[in-house]
């Protein structure tokens, strides 16, 4: 799978390190904080519903590690396959380029910071159970969880999202264009920092 | 020769079939490696929890695409939508999600050939029956504390038909009443024998390897050391329906032996219980092995939180475990009765391997 070539919309929306082999991108504007190419540019080749419906829990899932919130995870995934269908992006490619702007649009939305305000609401309206603790992380650590994410090298984090959504080494390398052996390192590396995020926040409560 | 890299040790925990031999029997023999293999699995762990949204579940796709649907309306060229492509055949075109489903079904009979295909379970679905195999990799610790050896043909071979794999394995070979859409033809049927390891404690190694991890070993119960625990699996058999143009897998149906444990010297679940104390092995691991009794009645099958969700449902009057990725590429439904294993598997989704589980004949 080679994205190269159809990173428009990624380029734009949050890595520009990304895609550094591939050819200029489209058009696009950034639009509260992910992008939006300027025109349609599909053909109508493409079977949209076909390509949604193999794909849509994948995104949903994508977002919903970077957010915590599946609510949210699901707008995100609107935008996602809207923008696909804006893009020139082949129906054989659609899987790893719509995980990568799943991850990209997702932690662009955190780090905008319009997902504080969210939080602090959704914190203010805990439903945890407590009795289920060990096994459902509370509104308040996803939050944290989230600002650790946002803190993490871009690539990192959309690498260790990935992964964790199931895409397989294979297919992670190719999404970011690094190569397969780079996987284990980036996302060793992303964890580390991750959980190290974790226990001084733990700490120091 | 040198250590393999942390991004070597963290691969190793996903997909252990893309690290070189050389870099997998190093880390196998060598204590700084599991120490850094266990902090890896930990961290690993840690992440795929902390990742969790806030609910679980699939999506509601219609919905979604409805909503969709609405947006594009404006902007959307009047086009002809191509047929709708039948799910199975499309999930199909994904390998690593075609050989879940052969893997799992062998896992309870063909842990070495499940090994070679399945990246998904491979890390912890075999932690209580890689004893037997030589891929101690998913259970570092215990190569460093005891003796392991293997028994048993664990390659699966190809037969004629439905009455040659019941001929080999003894086994009643299930048979499917009706086909999911996705999935035609005739199936191949695979066949494997009977495989067994014996693991034999070491209080010796295990001091040593203990030390080496710089925590103290726990006091070894009176009698553990020197006692064996042997793992007897299979025979098996496994119907596959391919496609005819890849040749991979889209559904697959088996059935196996359940593993059994046998013990000398002390109780199977005390040296079990033992094993699990030892430094090194994750928390979440323990609990999947602690629910292994050995007896033939429980499948050491533990699931990998981060990519695979279970649940259970009914199955003839048994509790089946339900299993589906999380890109819900992949169901599978498995469950034992009187010490048989069965398992349904393939790209479908789980409300169509239950049914075709319920309908097996």
């Amino acid at each position: 799978m080679d994205l190269v070539g159809h990173r428009g919309l990624l380029q734009a929306t949050a890595a520009p390190s990304f895609g550094a082999r591939g050819r200029a991108p489209t058009r696009a504007e950034r639009k509260d904080g992910f992008a939006v190419p300027a025109a349609p540019t599909r053909s109508g080749t493409v079977d949209l519903e076909a390509v949604f419906r193999e794909n849509y829990p994948l995104v949903v899932g994508v977002a919903a590690r970077v957010l915590g919130s599946r609510d949210q995870a699901e707008d995100v995934a609107q935008d996602v396959f809207l923008s696909f269908w804006r893009s020139p992006v082949p129906a054989g490619e659609a899987r790893g380029w719509l995980s990568v702007a799943a991850a990209h649009t997702a932690l662009n939305l955190i780090r905008s910071g319009k997902r504080r305000a969210l939080r602090e609401q959704a914190v203010a309206g805990d439903t945890v159970v407590p009795d289920v603790a060990d096994a459902v992380v509370t509104d308040e650590e996803r939050g944290v969880v989230r600002a650790a994410l946002a803190r993490l090298p871009h690539k990192q984090a959309v690498a260790l999202v990935l992964r964790h959504s199931g895409l397989s080494y294979a297919d992670v390398a190719a999404a970011l264009d690094i190569s397969p052996g780079s996987v284990g390192t980036t996302v060793r590396r992303a964890e580390s920092a991750l959980r190290k995020e974790l226990i001084r926040h733990a700490s120091s409560d | 020769m040198r250590h393999p890299t942390d991004g070597v040790l963290r691969r190793l925990l996903d997909e252990p079939a893309g690290v070189a031999d050389a870099d997998r029997e190093h880390v196998r023999d060598c204590p700084v490696c599991l120490v850094g293999l266990a902090a890896a699995r930990e961290d690993a762990a840690t992440v795929a929890t902390a990742l969790r949204a806030d609910r679980a579940g699939a999506p509601d796709v219609d919905t979604a695409w409805a909503r969709l649907s609405t947006g594009l309306a404006a902007e959307r060229p009047p086009v002809v939508a191509a047929p709708r492509s039948r799910r199975g055949a499309a999930l199909l075109r994904r390998p690593a999600a075609a050989a879940l489903a052969v893997g799992l079904v062998l896992a309870g009979a063909g842990v070495a050939a499940a090994n070679d295909w399945l990246p998904i379970f491979h890390t912890e679905k075999v932690a209580a029956v890689s004893i037997q195999t030589d891929d101690l990799v998913a259970l570092p610790d215990l190569s460093a504390y005891g003796e392991v050896e293997v028994t048993g043909e664990g390659n699966p071979q190809q037969v004629a038909d439905a009455q040659a794999a019941h001929g080999f394995t003894g086994l009643d070979v299930p048979e499917v009443v009706q086909l999911p859409p996705g999935v035609t033809g005739d199936p191949t049927y695979q066949v494997v024998g009977e495989l067994s390891g014996v693991f034999t404690f070491s209080a010796a190694k295990a001091a040593a390897a203990a030390a080496a991890t710089g925590q103290p070993l726990p006091p070894v119960p009176a009698g553990l050391d020197g006692s064996s625990v042997r793992l007897v699996a299979g025979p098996g058999v496994a119907e596959v329906w391919s496609q005819s143009s890849s040749g991979i897998p889209t559904l697959v149906v088996g059935r196996a032996v359940a593993p059994t444990a046998f013990s000398s010297g002390v109780p199977f679940t005390t040296l079990r219980d033992y094993l699990l104390s030892l430094p090194g092995m994750s928390p979440q691991l323990a609990e999947q092995l602690r629910s292994f009794t050995g007896d033939g009645t429980t499948l050491p099958l533990p699931v990998p939180a981060d990519q695979v969700t279970s649940s259970t449902a009914d199955v003839h009057g048994h509790e089946a475990t339900v299993l589906v990725t999380r890109d819900q590429a992949m169901a599978a439904v498995v469950w034992v009765d009187h010490g048989v294993l069965t398992a349904v598997a393939g790209a479908l989704g789980d409300d169509e391997v239950l049914a075709i589980a319920r309908e097996l004949r």
